[in-house]
Parts: C-alpha cells; structure tokens; sequence
C-alpha cells in the first residue's frame, strides 16, 4: 500500500497539495480543536461551516452577472465573507441573553444552507450545466490547487501564530469568560478573534473535507485527547497526533479509492480513533 | 484614612425593574465591609457594578479614583471570587495554573509573567494549604480547596480590593470557619480592602469592620469598631420578622441565623429599618 501511495503522490501534484494541506489543517484544527470542547462550541462551528454553502452558492447566482466569479478562488472568498459575518453574528447572539445560541445557530445553520440550494438551482437552471456542488459539501481532493494549498498553509500558520501568541488570554477566557474578564482580559475581543480564526480554519478546510464535515476536524481531535489526559500539554500534543492521523489517514484512503470522498474518509479515521479510546476507556494521565 | 472605593448618588436598573436606589457608599482602604441583605436585594448587582459588568442608570463609581471599567482593566486592581465556583471536572488544568489565571490580565498580552508574580502566586499556593494538589486536575479538588484555589486566584495579582460573592454558599459548617479564619489572616496580612456580600449573618458579622444593609436602598454603618451586636439585631430584625412573624430575636438567634431564613426574591422591597 505504502508503494501504491508513493506512487500515486509521485505522479499526482494535486495528491501532494491535498496531503501538505491537510497536514497543515491536522494541526491547526487540532490545537482550535481542544478550545472549541472545551467552550462547548460544536454546534457554533456547525453553523459557521454550513455559512460557507450559503456564500459558494451567492458566487454562484453573483456568477450569472459577472461571469468572472465563476471560477474557485472567488468561490472561496464569497464564502469567505459568509463565514466571517455567520461568525460574527453567532459570535454576538452566544453574548447576550436574548435567544438560546443553540436555537439562533440552528435557524442561521439551516438558513444558510437552504440559501446555498436555492442558488444552486437557480445556477443550474439558468445555464443549464451541472455543477460540482458535492466537492463543496464533502471534500474533493483532486480540486486541491497549488494556489488554494498556499492559501490554506498561509492561514493555518497564522491561526497557529494567534493561538501560540494568546495562549495564555484564550486559556483563561476559556476556562471562565467572566472570570477572565474581571482580571482584565479583553475577554470580548478573545472571543470575537476565536470565532474569525474558526471561520478562516473552515473555509480553509472545505476544499479537502467539505463544508458538511469539516467540523468533525474541530472537535474530534480535542474529544479524544480530552478522554486520554487533563494535562494541557499532553492534551495538545495528543491532539495534533490524533488529527493528523486522521487527515493525512483520509486523504490517502481518498487517494486509493478515488470514488470515496475525502472528507468522508477522514471523519471516519478520526472517529475510529475516537471509538476506539472511547471504548477502551483508558485511564486519564 | 483613604476612601477606595467611592459611590455616589447611583441608581441601577434592570429595563424597567429599579435594582439600587441612591446609594451612596464609602469603602476606606484596609477596610472589611459586609454586604448584607435578602435575595433579591441587590448584593450581586452591586458587585457586578463595581466589576464593571453592569453600567449604572445614574451616578458614578469610582475605584482607587478609576472608573470600574479602568480598574478591572489593569489586572491588579480587583480580585473577585463569584459565587460558588465549580470548575469543569474534565478541564485540563492544574490547580497551580488555575491560580496563575488570575495574573493574565496584569500581565498583558504577548507578555511572560515575572518571577516576583510566579513567586507570589507560589506563595499563595503554600498560604491557602494547597501544596499538595497544586499539581491536580483543578477539577479533581474538593469543593473546598477549589474555592480556596479560587481565592488565591483572585488575590494572584496582588489586587488592592477583593470583592467575594456569598463565598460560604454550598460549604459545610467546618469549611465555614475556615474560610472566616482564612479571610481574616488574609486582610492582615495582605492589608487588602474586601467587599464581602453575604446574606450568611454569621460569616459577615465575623469578618466585617462595617455593615451595609442592602435592600434596593443601602443601610451604612460607618462604624470604626466591629459593630454592637445589639445594631447587627436592630439591622436584621424586620427580615427575619418578616419570615417567621418573631418581632423580636436574640443576638446569638441573628448570628446563627441560616441562609434559608432571607427572605426571597418575590420580597416587598423595603428597608432594612
């Protein structure tokens, strides 16, 4: 298999921006993942990815007027926007007390990807051509350019960079908003930042897991470190392991059978992995 | 001797429900000052004003001559200890690093923690008996050494004031004294002002200098001395009156009294005497 693979990476330079990519979300998912468990923040990650359909299908229907959005890299960047201001909003309404954040996420959740379909049918029956919208819900890594693997390490480094450089403020603010806002941390701006750097960190990921599944990527790295420690250190570094074992694991199953999609392949490594530490319920170190 | 914290003429309301009426309070520095008043009476909104959490309706609190907002803003400034803390059980931090929390506001941002603070903080650990599980899951402590983490988190950057939101809520009788033995090594040593809001009469009666009653209006006794028990009954008095029908109780009844005894929140809002 392991020829099959190296093979297949020698002769495929799509394979090889899939691979550095999904390397690159690994650990950057890996390390958002331990403070989205530890926030509870699931569900909000749920809405913000599905914010991303919405935004591919406005490029979509914005494409039948200027034609010169019809191509990926606006895609990405409408969807961009849409995932930024889902972030934002949900980030407001999970503030104040106005509405459970559970209910204002699923309203903004199955909004958004009722927007993305209409859109798509209209796309599809205005132009009368077919459109790869599977890739966008569940991963293609054949889609995986040089350019969109530039893009994606450049923002994974810099979720990390953020993440390294306020550890100890989002430490802080995720183990008690208020407490840390009453020691003086700027509690607001941590959480607003947390919910950029999450809606960068799943655009980025759509290209290789989609936008359904990418979330997966958010929460099972730090679920399953969570199972096996209460040291931070540990649950970091267990983590990163954890995540990248699943997204390199993904996109090489992916890239073996290529009918499969990647995102599907990598939420099931990652969830065996799960499974796994779940059901041997393994003593916390 | 010099006034710390300052409040005038300040109104608070939530929407259309007036919380705090014309309050006007003096806190000097060094101080202990019990809060001390029904559910519902307005302790916790007071603290919370003075966190900086809620804006005032009208007038104006001043914090070591800051706003609340510029105070909680340093880092240093304030410590508070909510009611009943309770850390997540599965949440992957020591007890130790708990504690080092409470220095990331004074810090800053992008910044290291000094050695004098990290040696303060370690000092905090050895002070509040918790040398032995400083090393623990913050969510393995007992109830007990957890609030006592939470106050050496509070007091980790060597704040000025400690403000502590009905800090016996949910402790045993024994952990009760402790806490009052505790908070009181704690003032002398560390010559902090506290803000204690309890309706527990007998922790506030135990630690206090000077008592406010707190029931929409403020009540304040600017007494030098720890206050004559015969004023701590004239205070509580009609509360209690107003549970049980007893007009009158003996001081000892007062101290002793339980936490249930307060009236509830569906209270008719009236002073205290």
């Amino acid at each position: 298999m392991l020829l099959a693979v190296a093979h297949l990476i020698h002769n495929n330079t799509n394979l090889v921006h899939a691979l550095v990519l999904s390397m690159a979300m690994g650990v950057s998912c890996a390390l958002l993942s331990v403070v989205v468990v530890l926030r509870r923040w699931a569900f909000i990650g749920e809405g913000i990815s599905h914010a991303g359909f919405g935004g591919i299908g406005t490029c979509w229907l914005l494409s039948l007027a200027f034609p010169f959005l019809a191509n990926q890299t606006a895609a990405y960047g409408i969807a961009v926007l849409f995932c930024i201001a889902m972030a934002l909003s949900i980030g407001f309404v999970t503030r104040g007390t106005r509405m459970a954040s559970d209910t204002a996420i699923g309203i903004f959740l199955v909004a958004s990807l009722a927007w993305g379909f209409m859109a798509l049918a209209i796309f599809r029956h205005v132009r009368g051509t077919p459109v790869n919208w599977e890739g966008y819900l569940f991963g293609d890594i054949s889609q995986v350019s040089a350019r969109s693997m530039i893009a994606g390490l450049s923002i994974a480094m810099a979720v990390i960079l953020v993440l390294a450089g306020l550890c100890k403020e989002i430490l802080a603010y995720s183990f008690d908003p208020l407490l840390a806002r009453v020691s003086g941390v700027r509690a607001g701006a941590i959480h607003y930042m947390l919910m950029v750097l999450l809606a960068m960190i799943i655009v980025t990921g759509m290209g290789i897991a989609g936008n359904v599944l990418v979330t997966a990527l958010l929460v099972l790295p730090g679920a399953t470190a969570l199972l096996l420690s209460r040291n931070l250190k540990r649950v970091l570094v267990l983590s990163v392991m954890i995540s990248l074992a699943g997204t390199i694991g993904g996109v090489t199953v992916s890239s073996l059978w290529t009918f499969l999609p990647s995102g599907a392949c990598m939420v099931l490594v990652l969830f065996v992995e799960f499974a796994t530490v779940f059901m041997s319920g393994k003593a916390k170190c | 001797m010099e006034e710390i914290v300052q409040i005038s003429r300040l109104n608070f309301a939530y929407g259309e429900q007036l919380v705090l009426k014309h309050i006007d309070l003096t806190v000097a520095a060094g101080s202990t000052l019990g809060v001390i008043g029904p559910n519902g009476g307005g302790k916790t909104t007071l603290l919370k004003l003075l966190l900086g959490l809620h804006q005032p309706s009208r007038g104006q609190i001043r914090i070591a001559g800051l706003s609340p907002s510029q105070a909680i803003g340093r880092g240093s400034v304030v410590g508070y200890l909510p009611q009943n803390p309770r850390a997540d059980r599965n949440f992957p931090l020591s007890a130790r690093q708990v504690i080092g929390l409470g220095l990331v506001g004074k810090t800053g941002m992008l910044r290291r923690h000094s050695p004098a603070d990290l040696e303060f903080v370690e000092s905090l650990i050895e002070r509040m008996e918790l040398i032995d599980v400083a090393n623990t899951p913050i969510g393995e402590l007992s109830g007990g050494q957890q609030q006592r983490a939470f106050i050496a988190r509070a007091l980790a950057p060597r704040p000025r004031i400690l403000l502590l939101d009905e800090p016996t809520t949910g402790i045993d009788r024994r952990g009760q004294q402790r806490f009052i033995e505790l908070i009181q090594n704690l003032k002398t040593e560390l010559k902090l002002t506290i803000i204690l809001a309890s309706h527990d009469l007998r922790a506030v009666t135990a630690v206090s200098d000077r008592l406010a009653c707190l029931n929409l209006t403020l009540h304040y006794h600017d007494i030098p001395q720890r206050l004559p028990a015969e004023l701590v009954y004239e205070m509580f008095a009609c509360d209690l009156a107003a549970l049980g029908g007893r007009a009158a109780l003996p001081v000892d009844d007062v101290r002793a009294a339980s936490p249930q005894q307060c009236p509830s929140k569906t209270a008719e809002k009236s002073p205290c005497y």
